[in-house]
């Protein structure tokens, strides 16, 4: 009963790794990079690239590769059963035909499609964990909100949008740790939340989610109330005490986020696609 | 355009829950079909819809898509098209039913509370029947409508992306839509219940 331990979202974990220390524009625009460098990428190769590029971030920040990848842990069974469900249901004519069996049927182009959408998903994973990991919550706002300046022109609230945003990732842990409470408070009660059948079990929802809501309510008025005490106005006018500035490591940065751009499309567009 | 604080706030909490119900997995019910489990992660975003506007639904189901982008609870949600486009439109949706379905009670039960009331006046309003009616059907039917519509446009976008079969993605609407349909509903009255009575005014 330990909600709070395999959330990794939104965590930041501090140090003084060339990573850490870069300006969070870098590491947005990095991230962006990647995550769409990603999505186009199709076959294998591409992906194994793509790996050791991730690899060599996350051991040059100083992360622990097994905290990173704690926040996994729950989402591992949903994966697992996924993959079997890409496996036996996706179908393309004149695939290669592994076995046949009743209406299941595992194909070659299943397998890929399974394979493809699993390392999708495992390195969006892995890439947004490490870039909180890495970055404060003040940092990433800050940075947000310089990179999505230019929407103003276009009439969108884009600070206020950064600053809900925030304000989510922020709460995250907070509403863990209240989650945790009621739902041991209710355990204390006698309720078992492991045991019954689906009815029964949904019928368990109620005790958590009226408390939880209400709670997070209250805690929104309050910061309501705080935040217009403080005069709190998003957009025009307002200035940073720290402002951010780039550095020579963050072209560096640049240059090589170019080159590992480079390779990927090459491989994108020279290595055959999984499927 | 701006926002107030006060819709910044609330679509940043309820997107937090959102996430929250994510990441604990609490957000998926175990149920007996092969997929394995219905989902309630989109409550949060039909609550803001509901008790805040379409701004703040807009806001909470743009986070809550974001967040199965970028932690996707199902491989074919690491597709932005399929993850973040349709939750755009539940708290939309859900706004629009619950205030469409509002209006429609108040003009069809005027004629009859409007003869009735006349002797007790406004305290009509807290103990007739009217009173229930024009507080719970809007809530069940919002809750109906954007489970509906995040059901409809997810599958639909897999689908039409190419990611799952037509007959599994009708069968999955059928089995995992209409348990969410039904507890979505009863949890949005449950919870705007229970809301009201922490926040401070009510217009």
């Amino acid at each position: 009963m330990e909600l709070t331990k395999n959330i990794t979202l939104g965590v930041y974990l501090p140090g003084k790794s060339k990573i850490h220390n870069l300006d969070p524009r870098t590491k947005i625009l990095a991230v962006t990079l990647i995550i769409i460098l990603l999505l186009l990428s199709r076959s294998y190769v591409a992906f194994a690239f793509s790996a050791i590029f991730i690899g060599a971030l996350v051991i040059i920040s100083g992360i622990p590769a097994g905290y990173a990848l704690r926040g996994l842990k729950p989402m591992l069974p949903v994966l697992v059963i996924m993959w079997f469900f890409q496996l036996f249901l996706f179908k393309s004519p004149g695939a290669t035909v592994y076995f046949n069996w009743w209406i299941f049927e595992a194909t070659a182009a299943g397998l890929h499609m399974g394979n493809l959408i699993i390392l999708r998903v495992l390195f969006l994973f892995i890439v947004t964990t490490f870039l909180t990991l890495t970055t404060s919550v003040v940092n990433l706002t800050d940075g947000l909100e310089s990179l999505l300046k230019p929407l103003r022109m276009i009439g969108l609230p884009s600070q206020e949008l950064v600053m809900t945003l925030v304000i989510a990732l922020r709460f995250v842990l907070i509403l863990a740790e209240e989650l945790e409470k009621i739902m041991k408070a209710q355990m204390a009660r006698g309720v078992a939340f492991d045991r019954g059948n689906f009815i029964q079990k949904t019928k368990k929802i109620f005790p958590v989610f009226l408390p939880l809501f209400i709670g997070a309510f209250k805690r929104a008025e309050e910061l309501i109330v705080a935040m217009d005490a403080r005069s709190y106005t998003g957009g025009k006018g307002r200035t940073k005490m720290k402002t951010l500035q780039m550095s020579n490591a963050d072209f560096s940065a640049a240059a090589i986020m170019l080159i590992y751009s480079g390779i990927i499309i090459t491989t994108i567009i020279f290595t055959p696609p999984m499927i | 355009m701006s926002l107030s604080v006060r819709k910044i706030v609330i679509s940043g909490i309820l997107g937090a829950i959102a996430i929250l119900l994510g990441v604990t997995r609490l957000g998926f019910i175990p149920v007996p079909t092969p997929a394995g489990h219905a989902t309630i992660m989109h409550i949060p975003v039909i609550l803001g819809g509901v008790l805040e506007g379409p701004v703040v639904g807009l806001i909470t189901g743009a986070i809550f898509g974001l967040f199965s982008f970028l932690q996707p609870g199902a491989p074919f949600f690491a597709d932005p098209l399929v993850s973040i486009f349709p939750r755009l439109f539940i708290g939309v949706i859900s706004y629009l039913v619950y205030y469409l379905s509002k209006r429609a009670i108040d003009l069809v039960s005027r004629p009859i509370s409007s003869t009735s009331s006349k002797e007790s006046g406004t305290l009509s309003r807290s103990n007739g029947s009217k009173y229930k009616l024009n507080m719970i059907l809007p809530c069940l039917l919002a809750g109906a409508f954007g489970s509906a519509t995040n059901t409809v446009l997810v599958l639909g976008m897999a689908t039409w992306r190419g990611y799952l079969p037509p007959e599994v993605s009708i069968s999955i609407g059928v089995l995992h839509g209409l348990p969410e349909l039904i507890l979505a509903a009863i949890l949005t009255v449950v919870l705007v219940q229970g809301i009201q009575r922490v926040r401070p005014t009510e217009e």
